[in-house]
């Protein structure tokens, strides 16, 4: 019974301190009379500092010898040093039939059995290569805009100033801060908000108005709007206004401000955070290691929760046989239902109906689109269908309006197979499941 | 269900909007898809520049000795972002290794079990010398092992023996490797000093011309190979760690054929055809996973000889009297079974916030059964006593019963005659269990055509014990039978009819057929790793 103290990427280590200190360690580890399983009551000196093998047939008592006796000892000894609470985490260990060992350091076992099951560990966690990966990325990456690809850069407002201030001297240039970029609407409200907080001038579209003079502007057109946050000429003593400026621009605009060359109509877009000029909904989060890693939600991927894969229905196993048509009972988990009368079926009839397909032809022959539905619904429509009421005393039937999810989702039988009687249900869903 | 790709990450589990955080053009999920020896030159030949390189400096020197390290054990074949449940147990054992390396501790005393598991000689040249810098760093580290170039290599011997189980249990020999060599008494003396060895065959068996061919093999990193298996042979498949030995033969032949002859639902690896299915007609697939997690399974359950024992007990003249049945001999059901610990033979006594303590049943004393079934004896044996024995004990005991001997005869031959027949199913290694398994498969009668499918069978065993594993599987193949196993150790290798190399290397460097034919052929093959330790072993004994 080996029990594991501490814990390493791969199972288990102890550490064992020598029996009495002070005592000069020995050259040797001596092992008297160990009877462990079927030693006979052997004595060995190991030398210590060497390479040592120990070998012999099957079953002969080297693993008894080896961890039974010598790694056991060196594990409970440790154990019983610590504390009657720490003990209790633990495990008992019972102390393997030796007269006495002699020479002991502390041992760590590295053995075969001990591998991790969990489907989140990989090569690289278990050597802590990962958690390294992940601080280098962290610390020395280079961020991109997931759509574009574009380098996203970072700076403080003192940066965006400085590269500003390299340019010639003399440069005029206007101080921009983007409100609306390449949207659709009028923007009526923007010039009195924008008179409001003590602008004076929009550029719109590319051209500069007066807050007064704002254009009338096309609904069905897209629009850039900035407002002008200053106009300068670059100088080595403007140094106070220009940061000014740019830190009341990068407050209006979310942390993005544009430096437009009035001469030139060069345009320099700085962000304060990591975002892209051209992507300002995606907001990249601030780098850390957690980021990167796959087990943590600031970084795993949300669909599948950053295991890299999903337990998905087959479809195949759904309609294992696409001779049959629909209204056969084509879609295996439902086949037993397909008395016209049952709730899936009249579903079924209702997606048919709204989509404009049959449910008589064989699902080999139907097209690709309509079969799409089929299995993995149509979210957008709403499908009315004559679902039987539950339990009618007299029959009735009542129109109800639902939206189709697909075959594969599997929408009740799960749910209603646990309570029902009929094991059926369950049993086809399953099989379903797990052939996969 | 099928488990697919995720659709949204591709399988690069994280946000894309992390994913476009490079270094050097790649993001972090391009670099775990490299092998630990790509990622090493990557790391090797990276160039940071002023701030960067200042921050990186201490994060890229972890990274690269970690990197090395791992290479050293011979692991470069890994990816990084390979999953761990998927790693066998000598790449974890070894994987555990390079970490312990990288802690730089002195004075501890590591114990290793058999390292050199599922290595290929030529990756257990740089294993040995990892052994020796752990040792050199001021350690002393002791290594339970069989393999010949381990024990060569090392300080200090302990030989224990001489047999197995109750003939075991003594120091044979102890000394350097040559002082135990001079020992006549050690077994293991015997072969390291040549004067026992395992005999190369002196021919090879022609087979009987049938063969089946994998088409277009293209799992994992085999590169869209074709392999014919020669049927009515032993065949060994060989290659370095990570040479596509197991993606050919486990993932796409063992389960394609257990789906055709079996009807097994698992989906074979990629490959195209596979030709010939009608040469044969079964197909025993015997892997390391365990015979049973139930602390109920033993090997006498296993194998299905607890059955025919029950029965011989219930045949004794004093239990026809009392009308005792088969299920009276049963420690898994009501009638026969202590009802104190429930046939356990132990009570688990859960102690809260204490840890569960095992005490002996104190109605049956740990024999499992109740008195009524305990007052049966055949041979003056009551099934307690028999479920005590060994299995070389029971060979002895039941020379009278043919069939349930021929069962305890095959455990004995595949070199399990120390194991307990009532011993609990969880305690064994994985060499363990997977000659449980095919001690089972050979007690059953074969077809003649049937195709048996081995993984590292030689796993824990000792040259002794290699030897006669050897003659259990030439017995097969006497009989008609295909024998084809994925090996390293060179005794098998040297004694299969057959051989296919892979390689020439591991991981993207690898998945070619680098030589077929007769051991004798392969070692004439220069470009094959395994070939030049053959040709060595074939000098070695031409001399002699």
């Amino acid at each position: 019974m080996r029990a594991t103290v501490g814990s390493l990427p791969f199972g288990s280590f102890s550490v064992q301190l020598h029996p009495v200190s002070g005592v000069v360690m020995t050259d040797k580890i001596v092992v008297r009379g160990a009877r462990e399983h079927n030693l006979k009551n052997i004595n060995v000196e190991i030398p210590r500092d060497q390479l040592v093998v120990i070998t012999g047939l099957s079953g002969s008592g080297k693993s008894s010898l080896a961890f039974d006796t010598i790694y056991a000892e060196g594990q409970r000894r440790y154990v019983e040093s610590l504390s009657a609470y720490a003990r209790q985490f633990l495990g008992l260990m019972e102390k393997p039939d030796v007269d006495q060992i002699d020479g002991l350091s502390p041992a760590i076992s590295i053995d075969q059995k001990s591998s991790s099951r969990n489907p989140r560990s990989t090569v690289g966690t278990v050597t802590e290569i990962y958690d390294y990966l992940r601080l280098l990325y962290a610390r020395v990456g280079t961020p991109h805009c997931p759509l574009c690809g574009r380098e996203v850069v970072r700076q403080t407002p003192g940066q965006i100033v400085d590269q500003i201030l390299e340019l010639p001297e003399g440069t005029k240039m206007y101080l921009l801060a983007p409100i609306v970029d390449d949207k659709k609407g009028e923007y009526r409200h923007i010039a009195p908000e924008l008179a409001k907080a003590g602008y004076t001038r929009v550029r719109v579209d590319g051209t500069v108005y007066d807050l007064a003079d704002f254009p009338n502007l096309d609904k069905q057109r897209k629009h850039t709007i900035e407002a002008v946050i200053d106009r300068i000429a670059t100088s080595s003593d403007i140094r106070q206004r220009l940061t000014e400026s740019v830190e009341q621009g990068l407050n209006l605009a979310d942390g993005i401000i544009k430096a437009l060359q009035a001469d030139t109509g060069e345009m320099r877009i700085f962000s304060e955070h990591y975002a892209c000029p051209e992507h300002r909904e995606i907001s990249l989060p601030e780098i850390a290691p957690r980021n990167f890693s796959f087990n943590s939600p600031h970084g795993a991927c949300p669909h599948c929760t950053g295991l890299g894969s999903r337990l998905e229905v087959d479809p195949e196993l759904v309609i294992p046989n696409r001779r049959l048509t629909l209204a056969e009972g084509a879609i295996r988990p439902w086949a037993k239902t397909t008395s016209r009368m049952s709730w899936y079926s009249k579903l079924l009839d209702g997606v048919a109906k709204a989509n404009g397909f049959s449910l008589d032809v064989p699902v080999a022959d139907m097209k690709s689109s309509d079969l799409r539905i089929v299995l993995y619904g149509a979210p957008d429509q709403s499908i009315s269908s004559e679902v039987p009421v539950a339990a009618p005393t007299i029959p009735t039937t009542k129109v109800s309006f639902l939206t189709w999810s697909g075959a594969t989702t599997i929408p009740i039988p799960i749910l209603s197979a646990k309570k029902s009687k009929s094991t059926w249900r369950s049993g086809n869903v399953q099989s379903a499941m797990v052939n996969g | 269900m099928a488990e697919r790709e995720c659709p949204v990450c591709n399988g690069q589990r994280l946000k894309p909007e992390i994913l476009a955080v490079t270094v050097d053009g790649k993001s972090i999920v391009d670099l775990t898809r490299l092998s630990i020896g790509e990622a090493h030159r990557l790391f090797s030949e990276l160039k940071l520049e002023g701030r960067q390189a200042q921050i990186a400096v201490q994060i890229l020197k972890e990274i690269e000795s970690r990197l090395s390290f791992l290479q050293d054990v011979g692991l470069e074949y890994l990816t990084l972002d390979r999953s761990a449940n998927t790693l066998a147990g000598g790449e974890a054992q070894r994987i555990r290794l390079a970490t312990q390396i990288g802690s730089s501790l002195m004075g501890v005393l590591y114990i290793l079990d058999e390292p050199s598991i599922g290595l290929h000689q030529r990756d257990n040249d740089r294993l040995i010398a990892t052994l020796e810098r752990l040792r050199d760093l001021g350690n002393t580290v002791i290594v339970v092992e069989h393999d010949e170039d381990t024990i060569r290599a090392s300080n200090y011997v302990i030989d224990i023996g001489p047999a197995a189980g109750e003939h075991g249990g003594e120091v044979v020999a102890s000394g350097t490797p040559d002082e135990v060599a001079a020992n006549p008494a050690s077994l293991t003396g015997q072969y390291l000093s040549g004067a026992k060895r395992i005999v190369t065959p002196a021919k090879r068996r022609p087979g009987n011309r049938k063969s089946i061919v994998i088409k277009g093999a293209r799992e994992h990193n085999l590169q869209g190979i074709d392999v014919e298996i020669p049927l009515g042979r032993l065949v060994s498949v060989t290659g370095v760690s990570g040479s596509g030995k197991s993606s050919l033969v486990n993932d796409i032949l063992a389960k394609k054929l257990s789906a055709v002859y079996h009807r097994a639902g698992d989906l074979p690896g990629k490959h195209d055809d596979i030709q010939g299915l009608g040469n044969l007609d079964k197909v025993i697939s015997v892997d390391q996973s365990p015979i049973g997690r139930t602390p109920r399974s033993n090997p006498a359950t296993y194998t299905g000889v607890f059955t025919d024992i029950r029965e011989l007990f219930a045949q004794v003249p004093e239990a026809k009297i009392r009308g005792y049945k088969a299920g009276r001999f049963s420690f898994n059901v009501k009638g026969g079974r202590c009802e104190l610990c429930r046939g356990d033979g132990i009570i688990k006594i859960e102690m809260h916030f204490l840890p569960d303590v095992y005490v002996t049943c104190e109605d049956c004393k740990g024999k499992r059964y109740n008195r009524e079934a305990l007052e049966i004896y055949y041979k003056g044996k009551t099934v307690s006593d028999v479920l005590d024995m060994t299995v070389e004990e029971a060979v002895k005991f039941f020379e009278n019963i043919p069939s349930i001997r021929r069962k305890f005869e095959t455990l004995f031959n595949v070199g399990l005659g120390y194991i307990h027949l009532g011993q609990s199913a969880t305690t064994f290694s994985g060499g363990e269990a997977q000659r449980i398994k095919l001690a089972t498969e050979l007690a059953r009668r074969s077809t003649g055509r049937t195709l048996y499918i081995l993984d590292e069978p030689t796993t824990g065993l000792h040259f002794e014990d290699v030897n006669r594993l050897l003659g259990v599987l030439n017995a097969l193949v006497d009989t008609g039978n295909t024998v084809l196993v994925i090996e390293h150790n060179l005794d098998v290798i040297k004694s299969s009819d057959w051989l296919v190399d892979m390689g020439p290397e591991g991981g993207s460097g690898g998945g070619l057929v680098i030589a077929q034919g007769t051991p004798e052929m392969v070692a004439k093959e220069p470009d094959s790793h395994t070939g030049r330790y053959l040709k060595r072993i074939f000098a070695h004994e031409a001399q002699k």
